[in-house]
Order: structure tokens, then sequence, then C-alpha cells
């Protein structure tokens, strides 16, 4: 086991490194962290499951100026672990799926209160490279990034470490501890949260015209459905 | 048109060096550190013999500057072209200051609408959807869909801005992004609409006969409006999830 934390710590800190000191070029969305994280733990279609519908739940809240949205990463992190661990061990049925889906909001924000404490850190560092430059020392600003760089990335795999080993040991500890039928009434609020995603999917797409289109390929998406499963 | 005065070496270290233009991101200077240490190699070359100058340019660059990353890659293309200008006394260095100040919020505006906004969850659904039918499937839509877009703009962006100042509202004219921003929303919409379709047709259409199943495509897409009402009121997922989750032990206490 000591070697998939450790698996997941790096991969965790390279996907928390891209969310946002480097690059942004998506390794940090919930559906490619869960995935990796769930084929680390022994399971990547559970992983992925949960990364499916964390995917859109925070797509409304936008990174725009000063504003940190919730740590999708993190949360990430969390379910996918969680979920290839749940799979081999009391099989992922839909009580544990929507408890793995739900709890990932606490992490969510708790990955935000640590990305808030890094960007203050940040503030030293930035404060102590411009009184390095006016003294004449003008590679500080590398200096300086680098200690932004090097505290973006000792957090991430961190906070990877610590999410993983959250989801392991919700996975393996606290879901067990409730029946099948403690767990069956706990999957009547599963339909919610697809929807909630694509809620905010449609939010952030919300124009006058989108409104309509979106409504009307939902009808048509869900007709096919419903024909599908009756012909099936 | 590469700046006459710019090695080639220097100029890709800057193109290198824009993709840390967030990595000391704080809440005081915001991207200040990145974009000093991206446009570093261009200020060495400029400045090679002129010590004092090029610390005056450092600290230029070390002042407040906060815009959307892969719209920066635009403002740092032009602001090396004008740090050349300011070089060679063909320019005041307090245009490059206003240059940015003037840029940074504009641009900053215009690159949320597009790539947070528009074309993250185009990329995002697109990719949830197919990942239904394989999980590496689904990553390779999102990383092709979104990457194709966000580092083509990177380059053209930085390309425009090595042409001057002139040289970058062109682009940003010819690009279109508002255009396009309304097409990524409205692909967005559709993929979105099939991804609540697919979830409502698991979900909720259990029963066969046909009263049951328009009572539940009609209650899934309630849900869905509810959920876009609470956004609009400026209600968070988060505080939607908190919610559901005390329901959900709720039902578990009893």
């Amino acid at each position: 086991m000591a070697w998939r934390f450790l698996l997941a710590t790096l991969l965790g800190g390279v996907c928390y490194l891209d969310r946002t000191a480097a690059c942004q070029l998506m390794l940090h969305r919930p559906l490619v962290v869960a995935t990796l994280m769930g084929a680390i733990f022994g399971n990547m279609a559970a992983g992925a499951q949960v990364g499916v519908i964390l995917e859109l739940f925070y797509l409304a809240r936008l990174p725009v100026g000063a504003s940190i949205p919730p740590d999708d990463t993190g949360a990430a992190v969390f379910g996918g672990s969680a979920a290839a661990i749940a799979s081999s061990s009391i099989g992922l049925d839909a009580g544990s799926f929507t408890a793995v889906l739900l709890l990932s909001v606490v992490i969510a924000e708790a990955g935000k209160a640590a990305d808030r404490f890094v960007r203050k850190v940040n503030v030293r560092i930035a404060r102590l490279t411009a009184e390095s430059v006016d003294r004449g020392d003008v590679q500080a600003v590398e200096h300086g990034l680098l200690a932004g760089l090097t505290l973006f990335t000792v957090t991430g795999m961190a906070l990877a470490l610590v999410f993983s080993g959250a989801g392991v040991a919700m996975a393996k500890e606290l879901l067990p501890r409730f029946g099948p039928a403690s767990r069956s009434s706990f999957a009547i609020l599963l339909p919610a949260l697809p929807l909630l995603g694509a809620a905010s999917a449609y939010s952030c797409s919300r124009t006058e015209r989108t409104s309509a289109v979106f409504f009307l390929t939902m009808a048509a998406v869900f007709g096919g459905t419903v024909l599908f499963r009756w012909a099936a | 048109m590469t700046p006459s005065g710019l090695a080639t070496r220097s100029r890709s270290a800057v193109w290198r060096r824009q993709f840390l233009l967030q990595g000391c991101w704080n809440y005081e200077g915001m991207q200040n550190v990145g974009f000093a240490y991206a446009i570093l190699p261009a200020l060495r070359d400029f400045y090679a013999n002129r010590p004092e100058e090029a610390l005056k340019a450092v600290k230029r660059h070390l002042e407040f500057f906060n815009t959307q990353p892969a719209m920066g890659a635009l403002i740092l293309g032009a602001s090396v072209r004008l740090e050349e200008r300011v070089a060679a006394g063909e320019a005041d260095p307090r245009a490059i200051g206003t240059f940015k100040v003037g840029l940074m919020g504009s641009l900053g505006a215009i690159g949320d609408s597009f790539f947070w906004g528009a074309l993250r969850p185009m990329a995002s659904v697109a990719g949830a959807l197919l990942a239904m039918l394989h999980p590496l499937l689904g990553i390779a839509a999102l990383l092709l869909l979104y990457n194709g877009v966000h580092l083509t703009i990177r380059r053209r962006g930085y390309t425009a801005g090595m042409e001057g100042p002139e040289g970058a509202v062109g682009w940003l004219k010819q690009a279109a992004l508002n255009v396009r921003t309304d097409d990524r929303k409205l692909l967005a919409a559709i993929l979105a609409g099939a991804y609540a379709g697919i979830f409502a047709g698991r979900f909720f259409a259990q029963g066969a006969d046909a009263p049951h199943v328009l009572a539940s495509l009609l209650l899934a897409a309630a849900a869905v409006h509810l959920f876009a009402i609470l956004f609009r009121k400026a209600v968070s997922p988060s505080e939607i999830l908190s919610f559901l989750l005390f329901v959900g032990v709720l039902i578990l206490w009893r």
C-alpha cells in the first residue's frame, strides 16, 4: 500500500501544480485526477465514475481575480481513492457512491483553505523578492518564483497524501460500519448529484439562446435513453 | 516579425516561462513575480551592459499584475516589444505600465469568459460524457478539446504581441473571442443537456408508463432549473452539497 500512497502523492503534486502555479493544461480536473487515483488504488473505472460526477460540480465557480473556487482536485483525490478501495472491499454500491461524493465537499473546502494559506505565504515571498531587487539582486525574481513553485508543489503533495489517506480510511473504516440497508437509504440522494453538475455547466453557459437548447437536448436525450431501456 | 534585438533563445525562454505566470500567485501583486520572471530573459538581452536600467526594468514588472493566464501571453509578447523600444530610447518606460494596466483588466474579462465560462465547461462535459464509454476516452477528449484551443491562443497571442501593441490589438479583433465564446457556450449547453438527459433517464424513469416517464423528465428539469436559480442567487455548489450531506445524515440517523 505504501507505494500506492507514494505514487498518489507524486501524481497529486503534479496535478496540483497544474491547478494554479503551472501550465493550466487541465491535468487537475476531477475526471483526470479521480481516474488516476482509481487506477493507483486498484480500480480505474470506479475512480472514473466519481470523476464523471465531480467534474461538473464546481464549474460555476470561476477562478476570477482573487476568488478561489473549492478544491475539486482534492475532492477527486479523495473520491477516486475511496471509490477504488470501496469497490474492492464492500463494493461500490449506490449508497457508498453517494457518501463518497457528498463527503468530498468537506475535502474541497479544506483544500480551498490550504490554497488560501499558500497564497498568503506567497505575499511574503513576493515582498522579499521585491526587497532583494531593490538591493540590486535581479536574480531574486528567479529565486522568488522557484520558492513560490516549491510551496505550491509541496502543499499539493501533502494535500494529495492526506486526502488519499482520508479516502482510503473512509472506504476501509467508515463505510463498512453502515449496513447495506443504511447505505441504500443514503442512495436516495444520488439522482440529485449529476443534475447539480449539469446545472453548474448550464449556469456557466447560460445565455438567452442556450436555455431552450439545454432543455430541448435534455428532453431528447432523456427520451432516447428511456426508449433504449424499454427496447432492451 | 521578431524583435530585432531579441535572440531566438531569449524569445523561446520567455515563451516557456509564461507557463509559470502564476508560479508565485499572491494576494498583493498577484502575478507580478511570475510576469517579471517570464520577461527576464528579454530584459537581460535588451539591457546586456546596462545593469542599472535592467534593474529599473525588472522593478517595472514587479508592479501589480493580474489577468487570465492564457491571455497573459499576448500582454507578455507586447511588453517584450515595448521594452525593446524603451531600451532603444524610442519609447517612454511609463508606456509599458500604462499598456499593461490598460489591457490586463479587459483581457482578463475576455479570457475568463472564454476559457472558464465557455471552453472549460464544454471540454468538461464532453469529457464526462465520453468517460461513460471509457475513462481514457473521456480524459483524452477533455485534454484535447481544451488544450487544442488553449495552446493555439497562447501561441498566436504571444506571436501577435511580439509584433507590438498594434499587432496585439489587431489580433484581438481578428480572433473575435466574443463570437467564439458564444459558440462554445452553445456547445456546452447542448452537451450539458445531453448529460442531464442521460442521468435523468437512468435514475428517474423507472416505471414503464408514459405519464410516469413524463413526470420524471419534468421533475429532473425542475431540479436543474432550481439549482440554476440558486447559483444565480449566489448559493454555491458547496452549500447545496453540504445541505444534501446534512439530509443524508438525517436519513441515516432516522
